[in-house]
């Protein structure tokens, strides 16, 4: 397991439609000030567990960092409700598979952050703001 | 001995002698006569087969409603003279708060001097330029108590990206929340708003039918986080019309009117919701695994304490 780490400011018009369903929706809940809403991380690792639970999921990932340190970062994702209406489910993402995670870091510094885009080792991308699949 | 409400409960459990059978007996009748005593008040009386006749006849509400991210396309407009982070909002996020979020009450109202806004009387005007200026002087609070997961008040509830069910009942529409497990009751039976009703993040709602449009008004609130950005009086009325605009399309206008805080009644404009027929309201316990915080001092935190914490 290898960890890539880019970590690049962008303007937040580059991301903003990615963001925006995300956003909107999460802020119902609590604001994003605790995040960085400008920096992008992507961490890779090994999903330790998904939290299936309200106000948010939480997908804990184990990753090792550049001096061969295992840490476990923890990220925010919407919530089951609102997920499980647009294609996820509590095992859309299973202990032991490996991911790609990009983020917005938490200001504190601590690992974690609030979920942006996901992408599986097969190249498949994993978003949380997609279309319902319910009608 | 005290015949208590503990008691009573644990007589339903266990066997009753004769003597315990007699007390409840008793307890019952006195409950009874308690309740027709309330009973009178509102002289509710048990729904006939004619009224589910009469609910069958009602605009068809039934089912699951949303109005999707941010509140939806149909979002209040007309939000006062509050930016995003006027109002306790992220003021680093990409976008703007959903219309229906909470805000810490009474901010920067700036005396309805936008067109969009709230017309202020002048006292409140006068109140609001103060609590604009006391929110100036300190840190602006970087979320509020949502984060805790204290619910929004009416109308902050109502603009939830969550689904909504409507149940409609004789003399009743009951609103089923799924955003933080809530829920909204409006009497259609008739009887009239309450004259000084307890304050609450809700208030007292009784409705009629104006035709096809449910109309709802609603009084006695408390000053708790309601997405309401100016100040407002405690005769604050919340003016809501619930009517469909297409088999699974409905519309719901929301407008204040507050004789002490608003020199006119101010419509916050309207929402917009759509009929999921397949979904059904799930459950949403945000205190079940709520990593988000607020301080008193408004400062955010999120904790990653223990990632074992959850059992899900």
């Amino acid at each position: 397991m290898k960890l890539s780490m880019k970590q690049t400011a962008r303007r937040i018009i580059v991301v903003a439609g990615l963001l925006a369903g995300a956003a909107s929706l999460a802020l119902a809940h609590h604001s994003y000030s605790a995040f960085d809403m400008v920096e992008l991380v992507t961490v890779t690792g090994t999903v330790k567990k998904l939290d299936w639970t309200n106000p948010h999921t939480w997908i804990w990932l184990d990753v090792v960092n550049e001096k061969g340190v295992a840490q476990t970062w923890g990220i925010e994702g919407m919530s089951p409700n609102y997920l499980a209406r647009r294609g996820w489910s509590r095992t859309t993402l299973k202990p032991g598979e490996k991911i790609s995670i990009t983020l917005h870091p938490l200001k504190s510094g601590e690992n974690g952050g609030t979920w942006v885009d996901a992408k599986r080792p097969n190249g498949e991308t994993l978003k949380m703001g997609g279309a319902i699949t319910e009608p | 001995m005290p015949w208590g409400f503990l008691e009573v409960l644990e007589s339903v459990r266990r066997p009753m002698n004769t003597t315990r059978q007699i007390r409840f007996m008793l307890l019952a009748a006195a409950v009874s006569c308690a309740t027709v005593a309330v009973g009178q008040k509102v002289a509710p009386k048990a729904p006939t087969a004619q009224d589910w006749t009469a609910v069958a006849k009602l605009p068809d509400f039934t089912g699951v409603w949303e109005a999707g991210l941010g509140g939806g396309a149909g979002r209040a407009g007309g939000a006062p003279a509050a930016t995003a982070g006027a109002n306790g909002a992220a003021t680093n996020g990409p976008a703007a708060p959903p219309a229906g979020r909470a805000a810490a009450p009474a901010r920067a109202a700036g005396g309805g001097a936008r067109a969009s806004g709230p017309s202020l009387t002048p006292a409140y005007a006068a109140k609001a330029q103060e609590q604009a200026k006391a929110l100036a002087a300190t840190t602006r609070p970087e979320d509020n108590l949502t984060a805790n997961c204290l619910p929004p008040g009416l109308p902050g509830i109502m603009g939830q990206p969550y689904p909504m069910e409507f149940l409609l009942t004789p003399g009743q529409v009951t609103i089923v929340i799924e955003a933080y497990n809530q829920i909204r009751h409006i009497y259609t039976d008739g009887r009239p708003l309450p004259e000084d009703p307890d304050p609450t993040f809700y208030g007292t709602s009784v409705g009629h039918w104006e035709g096809e449009t449910l109309a709802a008004e609603t009084v006695g609130f408390a000053q708790v986080p309601r997405g309401i950005t100016f100040p407002y009086s405690d005769k604050m009325k919340i003016v809501e019309r619930f009517h469909l605009t297409a088999p699974d399309s409905m519309t719901i206008e929301t407008t204040i009117v507050d004789p002490e805080a608003l020199t006119a009644p101010y419509a916050m404009g309207s929402r917009t919701l759509v009929r999921h027929r397949s979904w059904t309201i799930a459950e949403y316990i945000c205190e079940e695994n709520n990593r988000n915080s607020v301080d008193e001092q408004g400062k955010s935190k999120i904790n990653l304490a223990n990632p074992n914490a959850s059992a899900k």
